[in-house]
């Protein structure tokens, strides 16, 4: 479905990201953990063409498609969709007419917990933190997607909140064959989706590997991302 | 269509310079400006002078349906002198919507509207203006508001299809406990703009907001000088923001804030700027073209109008 080779990224002439090597098969949900500003939320933005965002080694390609130079609304339409971790407001847009505009599927409202108001407001004003999230993923159904980036999905949710979306991309996405790359640091989010592969980032790189995403976040929260340098179950990605 | 709001006729309409049609009703008079001028004698301390041509609206009862006006230009070279008055009477709720609008795009006509509005006590008015002109089009708009103690007016003027130069004048003069919203929004492309809005806090907790929303692309330049006077214990904002969609247009947004009563409180905001990338990228990761996207944000800067029709069709929008 998706696979990053040897991607370098720059951002304000500054190198970001060196080296990534990411491979995701369909229906696949893999991890991308690390700290903050290691670098995550860079790699996102890359892998959906963002033009401040220049890949200066590497590529990226989709359904075996080369799309390192492709535009983001192609991207889109090829299948590629982010969840974005601070989406911005788009004033005077009510959802639904967003809806209208980008829909490949119609979403019903009331599958959703949440009151159906948030169709008839400006996009993001006012929402709260679990509007925000909801608001991105029935975009991000609407639009049908076969592989979708989670941007930090879990930031300032709780428990129950995370859990009732977690099972919303059970339902929605992975049982009708959509990949998922997570982006976190919170434990949580695995417990529920259980990715194939947990990679770990450190400045603009990734230090580790595994199959086994219980192991890398034990060994996280016992030692902090620094022991993943060095730890042996690393296993460093091959395809 | 959600939200569309319809005439159940249109109370003046003139083509050029001739009155096509005029319906009133038991609850509103409707009148060329100069058979008012000539039979109604107090009209004359609000019509500056004698008018050619125009509408006279009197609502004197509650009125349940909005009323309508259309004013066109047909055919070349017209021009259009239009004085305009308008008297709500007290305790009276009354929608009006108000189209201004050249037919072609090639007409090169002008004109030149001149309105006296008059919310009485305890009324409210609520007033959408549409203009849709062409490029060679020279259009002029003067409006004076006069509202009576506890009167409300929300006032919305909408120019998306401007013409080469474009010039409007507001004065909105407020008595006690009265309170008026303006919300205006244009899309210049290869026009000259300029706008001067003022509103009068004369009378105590009156309260005056003004919203305006400028849109610059195509080598425009749009000048927009908003006041706010408070004479008495009143409270105004202004809240001007533009954009810049090419690198050869301009914005100047000049509010000005005049403060006579210490117990007065009088605040301004203003920015100019181009589209945002976040959001650009956001509507773009959405499937969006760049252009839709633009579209998008264009559309909802300036906000979005419920549809007003009259017999299925769409008068609020541009006939070109």
């Amino acid at each position: 479905m998706l696979k990053i080779e040897n991607l370098s990224v720059r951002v304000d002439s500054k190198d970001i990201l060196r080296g990534i090597n990411i491979g995701i098969k369909k229906a696949e949900v893999h991890a991308l953990l690390g700290p903050n500003a290691s670098g995550k939320s860079t790699l996102a933005q890359a892998i959906m063409g963002f033009p401040d965002y220049k890949i200066t080694a590497g590529g990226i390609s989709f359904k075996r498609k080369d799309i390192t130079n492709v535009s983001i609304e192609e991207r889109a339409k090829l299948g590629m969709a982010l969840v974005f971790q601070h989406p911005p407001t788009i004033k005077g847009i009510k959802l639904s007419k967003l809806l209208e505009k980008i829909s490949k599927q119609t979403v019903d409202i009331k599958e959703f917990s949440v009151n159906p108001d948030i169709l008839e407001r400006e996009i993001n004003v006012g929402f709260s933190g679990g509007e925000r999230k909801l608001s991105e993923i029935i975009q991000i159904i609407s639009l049908n997607p076969s592989f979708v980036i989670f941007d930090e999905l879990d930031a300032g949710l709780d428990i129950e909140n995370l859990e009732e979306l977690t099972s919303i991309i059970r339902n929605k996405l992975l049982s009708n064959g959509v990949s998922i790359l997570l982006i976190t640091h919170r434990g949580d989010i695995l417990r529920f989706l259980k990715p194939a592969i947990a990679y770990v980032m450190l400045d603009g790189k990734i230090v580790c590997s595994s199959g086994n995403w219980k192991e890398v976040w034990r060994t996280i929260t016992r030692y902090g991302y620094e022991k993943c340098k060095e730890c042996k179950e690393r296993k460093l990605f091959s395809d | 269509m959600k939200n569309v709001r319809s005439a159940k006729s249109v109370n003046y309409s003139q083509i050029d310079n001739r009155v096509e049609k005029i319906s009133e009703s038991r609850e509103a008079m409707v009148l060329p400006s100069l058979e008012a001028y000539k039979e109604l004698k107090w009209t004359r301390d609000y019509f500056e002078q004698k008018p050619e041509e125009g509408y006279f609206i009197w609502v004197k009862k509650q009125i349940n349906n909005p009323l309508a006006t259309c004013i066109a230009i047909s055919l070349p070279k017209v021009s259009q002198d239009i004085r305009n008055l308008v008297v709500i009477e007290e305790s009276i709720e009354a929608e009006i919507y108000s189209i201004c609008s050249a037919i072609k795009k090639n007409l090169c006509g002008v004109h030149i509207g001149r309105s006296r509005i008059v919310v009485k006590e305890n009324s409210t008015l609520k007033m959408r203006h549409f203009h849709n002109w062409g490029r060679g089009d020279r259009v002029e708009s003067s409006l004076k508001f006069f509202l009576e103690k506890e009167a409300k007016l929300s006032y919305t003027f909408k120019c998306l299809a401007v013409p080469e130069t474009l010039k409007t004048e507001s004065d909105t003069f407020l008595d006690s406990r009265s309170s008026a919203d303006f919300g205006i929004a244009v899309l210049a492309e290869g026009s000259k703009v300029n706008m001067h809005d003022s509103i009068f806090l004369n009378g105590e907790k009156s309260s005056g907001m003004m919203k305006l929303r400028m849109i610059a692309d195509k080598n425009s330049k749009i000048s927009a000088h908003s006041k706010i006077i408070a004479n008495s214990a009143g409270k105004g904002h202004l809240d001007c923001t533009g954009l810049l969609l090419d690198e050869n247009s301009s914005i100047s947004a000049v509010p000005e804030l005049l403060n006579k009563d210490k117990n007065a409180t009088l605040t301004h905001e203003a920015s100019i700027g181009k589209i945002s990338e976040e959001e650009l990228n956001y509507l773009r990761s959405r499937g969006l073209t760049e252009d839709e996207a633009i579209n998008l944000i264009v559309t909802g800067f300036l906000g979005e109008e419920a549809p007003f029709t009259y017999k299925g069709r769409i008068l609020s929008k541009a006939y070109m």
